[in-house]
């Protein structure tokens, strides 16, 4: 008898599983791909968007690059496409780029050590291991060899970094030491007079934020656009967006206080 | 009545029996994924994936921006620098705590006043139980920067510069805090079986007119040495296994520290395997590095599992005088 109930038990219990959720993802999820440097944002902002409209099925984040995800959005393989490059003048026509949040670094150095200001051409010098000692960097109060840290591979701060100062070709030199998050490489060059490191703009707290071509390094001036080590990340869709993607990208665009949370914990929100 | 008890016994023997084959069959799983999905790493690289050969940093780049460096595969990555700075950490780290964790045990257990005794045994074994973040919060805070300004000296610095730069985090700094994490463990099991010694033996070793540190190093360490190997193991799996603590403390970069260059050597960098996994394992599995970090993981599941069967065949043989372990 017990055995019987038991198993009526188990049997409802599986429909529910396995019922529910197709009954539930009756509409068909998003499909978003592009832009490895988007992706941990998209990812965040998917998850929180299904756990607001539990109706709708969270969309299907891939990586690739941005050139995927543009050249994905025109060809139909991605209802949105994710790129971390403004437009280009070779992109397929028709396309709608939808500019969705920044992301940018602040170049930090040691307290004791507080660098006036940096021109791209001197952070590629250090990074790239042509500039060695501080005594070679102008406004520099340390003498001796530059630590180098950098973050791991795995990181979109590295990413922006290696995107929007080094450039594409130009390597970080190997012998920089790499840390595993911001706060960490915060610490790391808080603790060493020489060291000199990248972070997110929420990270700058005892450690000195370098000006980058003259501007500092502030929120503020990331927002207005005068800051220079800033990209844009853009939602691409072919044509002006229509259905389930234009209901997703209204509402990451809408500045409402979840997308919000979400952008500042490590981009920079516009909307 | 005797039949419902029966009928009850057998449930319960049923879903501890489904409990166990689950966890067997979950380990069984576990093993089986890692090493498909590290497998297109080895069959890429062959035996080679254990050999040196160029920059692992360089390798990964290329992997994580599709672009295979020229004449090579996709997959093409040399674990050298990583098994070798697995191995000088690893081996360092237990070689010390060995040594520091058997004479601390002997003073806790044949030395220290009882109420010193009374204290600190449980305070050894609270420690065995910090979470490794936490040291290598104290590493990067206190000891990296203060190995950084007083044992590095700026001419040792430039003598290198050109080669690696020497921040502080180190492959000595490495080794000192494995060495306090995996300490507790391996006090904590040698004062065990220590103290599990049977007094007769010491008794009758004293009354043979032995001295006081030659019975306890004749006898009571003989006879604790079963336990003395399972908290090696045990130190040596939780060393092997330690990924975010060596990231954060030892320069994340997989620099093969070269014992030739003199003392610069305790002060060069490294990475681990586990710690090399941490570092460049962005979360996307598909990928060529999604299948090298596997490939790294698989062979740090098959060196713990040696260790299990070593510590195994050497305890059987110790066991026979032996207490504890």
């Amino acid at each position: 008898m017990r055995a019987k109930r038991t198993l009526v038990a188990t049997l409802a219990l599986l429909l529910v599983f396995v019922a529910v959720p197709t009954a539930v993802g009756a509409g068909r999820a998003l499909v978003i791909g592009g832009s490895t440097s988007v992706l941990p944002l998209m990812q965040k902002l998917a998850a929180a968007y299904h756990k607001q409209y539990k109706r709708i099925p969270e969309p299907k984040v891939s990586g690739g690059q941005s050139d995927i995800g543009v050249a994905g959005a025109a060809s139909g393989r991605f209802d949105i496409g994710d790129s971390s490059r403004d437009p280009l003048s070779t992109d397929p026509p028709g396309l709608v780029f939808t500019k969705i949040a920044r992301d940018g670094i602040c170049v930090i150095t040691n307290d004791k050590n507080p660098v006036p200001n940096l021109s791209q051409q001197t952070i590629q010098g250090i990074y790239s291991g042509s500039i060695r000692n501080w005594s070679e960097v102008p406004g520099a109060t340390a003498t001796g060899p530059i630590d180098l840290f950098q973050r791991d591979g795995a990181s979109g701060t590295q990413d922006a970094f290696q995107n929007i100062i080094m450039g594409i070709s130009l390597r970080i030199s190997p012998s920089a030491s790499q840390e595993a998050s911001n706060g960490l490489e915060q610490s790391a060059v808080a603790g060493d007079e020489n060291g000199i490191g990248f972070v997110s703009f929420a990270y700058t707290a005892g450690v000195h934020a370098v000006d980058y071509q003259g501007v500092a390094c502030n929120l503020r001036n990331a927002r207005s656009g005068q800051y220079g080590a800033v990209r844009n990340f853009w939602m691409v869709t072919k044509g002006v967006p229509k259905g389930e993607a234009a209901k997703f990208i209204d509402w990451v665009t809408s500045g409402n206080s979840i997308t919000k949370k979400i952008i500042s914990s490590s981009w920079i929100a516009i909307h | 009545m005797h039949r419902r008890d029966a009928a009850r016994d057998r449930r319960v023997e049923l879903l501890l029996g489904a409990l166990a084959v689950g966890v067997i069959a979950l380990i069984v799983l576990i093993l089986v994924t890692v090493l498909v999905n590290g497998w297109p790493s080895f069959s890429a690289n062959g035996l080679h994936w254990f050999g040196p050969g160029g920059d692992v940093v360089t390798q990964f780049r290329a992997m994580q921006s599709s672009i295979p460096l020229p004449g090579h595969s996709i997959y093409y990555f040399r674990a050298w620098p990583l098994i070798w700075g697995t191995l000088l950490t690893t081996v360092g780290a237990v070689l010390i705590a060995l040594v520091v964790s058997t004479l601390t045990a002997i003073f806790l257990t044949e030395f220290a006043p009882l109420p010193v005794q009374r204290v600190l045994l449980p305070v050894v074994r609270l420690l065995a139980g910090v979470p490794s973040v936490i040291y290598g919060l104290v590493g990067i805070v206190a000891l990296v920067p203060w190995i950084n300004e007083n044992l590095i000296s700026d001419g040792r610095k430039q003598s290198v510069a050109y080669v690696v730069q020497l921040n502080g985090a180190s492959l000595s700094t490495a080794i000192v805090i494995l060495t306090v994490m995996i300490l507790p463990i391996m006090v904590a099991l040698t004062a065990n079986a220590l103290t599990a010694v049977p007094p007769a033996w010491r008794e009758g070793s004293a009354a043979l007119g032995v001295n006081r540190w030659r019975t306890i190093w004749r006898v009571s360490l003989r006879a604790a040495r079963p336990a003395i190997a399972a908290g090696t193991v045990l130190a040596t799996a939780r060393a092997l296994g330690e990924a975010i603590m060596i990231a954060m403390v030892s320069g994340g970069r997989p620099f093969e520290a070269n014992p030739l260059d003199g003392l610069t050597f305790l002060f060069e960098p490294v990475e681990t395997l586990a710690s090399g996994i941490l570092e460049e394992f962005g979360g996307e599995t598909n990928t060529p590095i999604g299948h090298t970090a596997y490939a790294m993981g698989a062979v740090l599941l098959f060196s713990a599992a040696m260790l299990s069967f070593t510590s195994w065949v050497v305890r059987r043989r110790l066991r026979r005088y032996g207490v504890g372990g």
